[in-house]
């Protein structure tokens, strides 16, 4: 892998650089306590040292809500609304979001490719940025705190710049076509760029490896965590609709008024929701908060092959932004630990 | 291998209703055949996959295929009238406009069917996929060794297809097929009654080199399956197909999710067919 270095004085000229390049999104503060990924006017309000945004850098390659296709009723035909294809670039992703990105294409670019997602995600650049975490993150144990692949470019925090890994060609284009923000790394940033992943490592609230978690979890169905905890929950949805990973979509059929045509469009849907195993007869594959709260913490805990994690990648959002405050991190430890009797 | 079509994966196409044959009270049988003479010439599909059917303006459900692999050009689909879509279905006329996409699914793997006996299990609307297995056995029968079809249903008018089987019955003797067909609970029902289990003992197929496909309630299976293992049925040799809400038919929209950490499917591309050591290692699956 080739690495390079960029000086603090230098990093905003170079995000100024890619906004000619393209729509260029970040991390911007939005409020006392929140981050989130927006469109980046000013380089000054990019916030290099945020927690996690509120959505997850995924809206951008599978949008809220999008229109399909149009249709004229009278014909029977459809035209479909495909994306342009615009060039974006997202700076300030970090790692398990990357993993969280790579989930995605798994299942979207496939042997049966999603052509909205596809065509979006061959044309973002991906720019990643080290992190420091907080008492929330547990991408440790899920294994994504430190990223091989899913970037063009990776920045690591350095006292006074960034170490850059390069993990694509577009990467090395970036990096080619502006070479007067960049260095060749010394010995001394090396050293720098150790201690800050010690540093990194050390302030996990959580160690281990977790790649047992879903034989654990498996064995005990039934654990009481399940109750207990669903009954707290509000059924909002706020945890999958902020999850990096999440990606159930429902569609609909938007007629226009005079019947002769519409749109289907398709927007983010919930596991959380009553509606979500609701079919045509009444009848609902998951009818109660309970079975809708154990769905999600099976299918987070399922095993992406591709990336060889757990589909969770431990960003810690679907915690930060409960508002029933409930602990996914520890609900997970203590059906690990304990085994609850069940 | 050439990388997959993004263009294909959501492709519909469009389809002209030609017949509606009314079945139940709430079930009719349509007849489709592709507007595209080339999709109708290249359309293939595998018993036990589905389709999706849209009706623009009102939205699109997932249906399975009732009709025989090898009619070309045409398929048929056995639609309930359950909800909102499938009631605007039911409206259609001959001659009317709908898109499908697909066929989705894996559908039942029949290289695992030939040279055995078949013993197809219906219950309820259960009965409209295996009716493609059926024909399926019919229009390659010197694939097949004997063939028992038992077909049930609350109400001996609620069986599906029933007239066209018992329509069947001199080809049927002649062919080595038993037709059994019976009524769960039906007071006035002249024919067969009792759950489906209790006719196994009727069945013309040597258990032990029979392949079976089972389709219906998740509680029928269990019953089933105890009773098949007892009688020396091979395990690796039943088949289920098991319905989910299966929006995209692609493995993308997440609704038709079963399984648990260690065994995630999706039940519209990992499905809707599972053999039996599936449904043990896969809870929740039935």
């Amino acid at each position: 892998m080739r690495y390079v270095k960029i000086p603090t004085e230098k990093v905003c000229e170079f995000l100024e650089r890619l906004k000619a390049m393209g729509t260029l999104y970040g991390p911007k503060k939005i409020s006392e306590k929140f981050y989130d990924f927006k469109e980046i006017g000013d380089v000054k309000e990019v916030e290099f040292e945020y927690n996690r945004t509120i959505t997850p850098p995924r809206k951008f390659f599978f949008p809220e809500r999008e229109t399909v296709f149009t249709f004229d009723t009278a014909n029977v035909e459809i035209h479909e609304t495909l994306p342009t294809g615009e060039p974006i670039i997202i700076f300030g992703v970090h790692a398990c979001d990357i993993v969280g990105l790579r989930i995605m294409d798994s299942r979207f670019i496939d042997d049966q490719p999603d052509p909205y997602y596809q065509i979006r995600r061959e044309n973002g650049i991906i720019i990643g940025l080290s992190c420091l975490p907080d008492e929330y993150c547990f991408c440790s144990v899920r294994r994504t705190d430190f990223v091989d692949a899913g970037f063009d470019l990776f920045l690591h925090p350095l006292p006074d710049g960034y170490l850059i890994r390069v993990g694509t060609v577009t990467g090395h284009k970036l990096i080619e076509n502006s070479p007067e923000y960049f260095e060749e790394i010394s010995s001394e940033d090396k050293d720098n760029f150790a201690k800050f992943e010690t540093k990194r490592r050390s302030m996990f609230t959580v160690q281990g490896n977790w790649d047992d978690m879903r034989y654990r979890l498996e064995l005990h169905l039934e654990h009481p965590m399940y109750m207990r905890e669903s009954d707290r929950c509000l059924g909002c949805g706020n945890c999958t609709l902020t999850c990096p990973t999440c990606r159930c979509y429902e569609v609909k059929d938007l007629p226009t008024l005079d019947g002769t045509g519409g749109e289907r469009i398709r927007f983010w849907d919930s596991c959380q929701f009553r509606s979500h195993g609701l079919v045509a007869g009444g009848h609902n594959f998951r009818p109660t908060r309970k079975v809708r709260f154990h769905n999600r913490y099976q299918c987070k805990n399922a095993y992406c092959e591709t990336t060889t994690t757990a589909y969770c990648v431990g960003c810690g959002r679907c915690t930060y932004y409960c508002p029933a405050d409930i602990q996914f991190k520890e609900n997970l430890l203590e059906v690990y630990g304990t085994g609850g009797g069940a | 291998m050439s990388k997959p079509d993004p263009m294909k994966t959501y492709e519909t196409h469009k389809c002209r209703l030609l017949r509606v044959y009314g079945l139940t009270t709430y079930e009719k049988l349509f007849l489709f055949r592709f507007d595209d003479p080339e999709i109708a010439q290249s359309w293939r599909f595998m018993p036990g996959q589905f389709v999706e059917l849209s009706l623009l303006g009102h939205g699109e459900v997932p249906i399975s295929i009732c009709s025989s692999a090898r009619r070309m050009g045409f398929f048929e689909l056995c639609i309930r009238k359950a909800g909102r879509v499938t009631s605007e279905i039911h409206e259609l006329k001959p001659g009317d406009l709908v898109r499908i996409r697909g066929p989705y699914g894996n559908g039942f793997p029949m290289d695992r069917f030939y040279d055995r006996d078949l013993l197809l299990v219906a219950a309820g609307l259960g009965m409209a996929p295996l009716r493609s297995v059926f024909l399926y056995a019919l229009d390659n029968r010197w694939l097949f060794g004997n063939i028992t079809i038992i077909n049930s249903s609350k109400l001996g008018k609620e069986l599906l297809f029933a007239k066209e089987l018992k329509a069947m019955r001199d080809i049927a003797t002649a062919e080595n097929i038993e037709i059994i067909q019976t009524a769960t609970r039906d007071p006035d029902w002249g024919g067969l009654t009792g759950r489906a289990p209790s006719h196994l003992d009727k069945a013309n197929v040597d258990p032990k080199k029979c392949t079976a496909a089972l389709c219906g309630p998740p509680r029928m299976y269990k019953s089933m399956f105890e009773q098949m293992i007892t009688l020396g049925y091979d395990p690796r040799y039943i088949f289920v197909n098991l319905e989910r809400r299966m929006k995209c038919g692609v493995g993308k929209c997440g609704h038709c999710n079963i399984g648990t950490a260690t065994s995630w499917k999706y039940a519209c591309k990992d499905g809707p067919v599972f053999d039996y050591y599936d449904i043990i290692s896969i809870p929740g699956l039935i």
